[in-house]
């Protein structure tokens, strides 16, 4: 079986925002999006030297896209109706397109709901059966204040990525790291600190 | 071609189906459907109020204006349906061996609808926006206490649950899986596809020449996957899925890659799991949405994977409408109907094919020489596409 180690992790959060440079096409872009890239930017993987069509990204957001929904919705009463941008961003999976295209992955794509419970063994089988070579997985925490008092959870703006390839240079991901705050915790205490990113 | 896994994975079986959608309640209605090339798109009263570019739909709830839980309603119906199909074999399975992974690109966005506009909204309905505690609550209504997956892939959500599910299988997470899909009918969503003017006045035509656009659908689908140890032999063949695969066409938020190279990926992707050659499969149920830029797509992925031998292709959403999350799982139900009646269904909607559109096009439901191999695929928003290999073993 083939070894999955964790080459680079790191968290951002909405304070982050005001000191990334990310282009113009960022600014457009929903606050869960932007927290991805980031997130992905930060963990600082050179995916040039990578066969892009064997890198995955899998994603858990656990409020789905909410957020976005609602400002959406908001526009129904404008004139010309809600907006055609924001409507893109309204599944929960669009982060997963942002990611992609700006670092041209074109391999295979997974986005769950709900808890990050379900990502890591997730993208581990995708390595472990070598349907990919390496995995970004994204864990999305993004409640704004209007999402929160419709679902009743405390709002948070917080997003938490890992790279996962098949090798050995990093740290080994074992069967109890099955959630992305643990492994971001083991990654960026001690030794491994160079790979994190926050 | 991927380097893929070479252990032995156990066979999963498809063991039984469950549909509601626009053609009718039950898999039959879809059956009917199939062979008669009827369409359940119709101009619907609740849309039909000038904010949106069409008002032709494929609704199950023509009024909308009853239940303020449809998504729960619509998925628990078809997850009712498939599990008495599949009844022997869950029977024979301990709850805890049983998973379920539910597609949904929305869930109950009837709620944010009501809340919104300061209507009734029952605490179930709220609950039922997350897609993952309509995900639990499905799962717990239907015994399933294995693992439990909320997918939401885009519109290819219901094909990449169908892979996940058969995954669960296959690395011993669970016996049998629940894979579900469902999206519902709403404003809000017909108001994105009106913004983004993507609806076709007319309906759906997929393929076709002057097609304009897509036809919002909605539909409640489940399929029971089952490790294929598991079955008991009968005088039926099972059909089973056989492989899969996915890509990102890492080229536009909302827009399909020019050239289909993406989807191509996943169709080679699948066929290198299902260990079928191009010239293996008898059928092709298409994408197929109706908007010239994805049905050009398509048409440029086929033409890459198969080049001028592409085998029958048609496409369901003239008749079916786009189910959004469903439409991997309930289109996927309609190819279990094909191999089983042995019938190539269909293309409501199309009546001059587009220029490049396969010649292979299928326009009205014939019977088929032989159906052993059939390729399912879905795109969607975000770039992603999804592709699986049906087949009996």
């Amino acid at each position: 079986m083939a070894k999955v180690v964790v080459a680079a992790a790191g968290i951002v959060t909405e304070a982050d925002l005001s000191t990334a440079k990310m282009g113009s096409r960022f600014g457009r872009m929903d606050l869960l999006s932007q927290l991805a890239l980031l997130a992905v930017e930060r963990l600082g993987i050179n995916f040039e030297k990578m066969d892009r069509s064997r890198i995955g990204v899998c994603l858990a957001v656990s409020a789905g896209s909410l957020p976005t929904d609602i400002e959406y919705w908001k526009g129904r009463k404008e004139i010309g109706g809600p907006s055609p941008t924001l409507f893109a961003y309204t599944l929960p999976s669009s982060a997963i397109g942002e990611i992609a295209i700006r670092y041209r992955l074109t391999g295979p794509n997974l986005c769950f709901v709900g808890t990050d419970a379900t990502l890591l063994p997730e993208a581990r089988d995708l390595i472990e059966r070598k349907e990919v070579d390496g995995c970004v997985c994204v864990a999305c925490d993004v409640i704004t204040t209007a999402a929160s008092e419709l679902i009743r959870v405390q709002p948070k703006a917080q997003v938490r990525a890992v790279f996962l390839v098949r090798g050995t240079n990093g740290v080994a991901l074992e069967e109890k790291h099955r959630d992305m705050e643990s492994v971001c915790a083991l990654v960026c205490a001690g030794e491994s600190a160079r790979n994190c990113a926050r | 071609m991927p380097d893929l896994d070479q252990r032995d994975f156990p066979d999963v079986v498809i063991a039984g189906c469950g549909a509601t959608s626009a053609v009718g309640v039950g898999v039959e209605a879809l059956r009917t459907a199939m062979r008669t090339g009827a369409s359940g798109l119709r101009k619907c009263e609740r849309f039909n109020d000038g904010r949106f570019q069409s008002s032709i739909v494929g609704a199950v709830f023509q009024n909308g204006d009853g239940d303020d839980d449809p998504a729960y309603e619509l998925a628990n119906q078809a997850l009712r349906e498939a599990c008495e199909q599949g009844r022997d074999v869950l029977q024979s399975i301990t709850p805890d061996r049983i998973g379920f992974v539910l597609a949904t690109t929305k869930a109950n966005i009837e709620a944010l609808e009501r809340l919104s506009d300061g209507r009734d909204c029952s605490e179930m309905a709220r609950r039922h926006l997350q897609g993952d505690l309509l995900a639990a609550d499905l799962a717990a209504a239907h015994g399933a206490k294995g693992p439990v997956q909320c997918v939401s892939n885009a519109c290819a959500s219901g094909l990449i649950a169908i892979q996940q599910g058969s995954r669960l299988i296959q690395r011993g997470a669970a016996d049998a899986a629940l894979v579900a899909g469902v999206d519902h009918l709403s404003a809000f969503v017909m108001a994105g596809f009106s913004a983004l003017k993507a609806l076709d006045p007319a309906g759906c035509r997929p393929f076709d020449r002057d097609r304009a656009g897509l036809s919002p659908g909605e539909a409640g689908a489940t399929i029971i996957l089952a490790r294929k140890s598991l079955i008991q032999e009968s005088t039926n063949p099972q059909i089973q899925v056989l492989g899969w695969g996915n890509s990102n066409d890492a080229n536009h938020i909302t827009g399909p890659s020019r050239d289909g190279s993406g989807l191509a990926a996943a169709i080679r992707s699948a066929l290198s799991l299902a260990k079928a050659d191009p010239q293996e499969l008898d059928y092709i149920n298409a994408h197929g949405t109706g908007t010239p830029f994805n049905d050009a797509m398509e048409s440029a992925a086929l033409r890459s994977v198969f080049g001028d031998s592409c085998p029958p292709v048609s496409g369901s959403k003239g008749m079916l409408g786009h189910t959004l999350g469903a439409a991997g799982v309930v289109e996927t139900i309609l190819c279990v109907l094909a191999m089983q009646e042995r019938c190539l269904p269909g293309t409501p909607g199309l009546k001059l094919a587009a220029e490049g559109a396969p010649s292979s096009l299928v326009r009205e439901a014939r019977r088929a020489n032989r159906m052993n191999r059939v390729l399912k695929v879905n795109t969607g928003f975000g770039g992603i596409n999804g592709a699986i290999v049906l087949g009996y073993g």
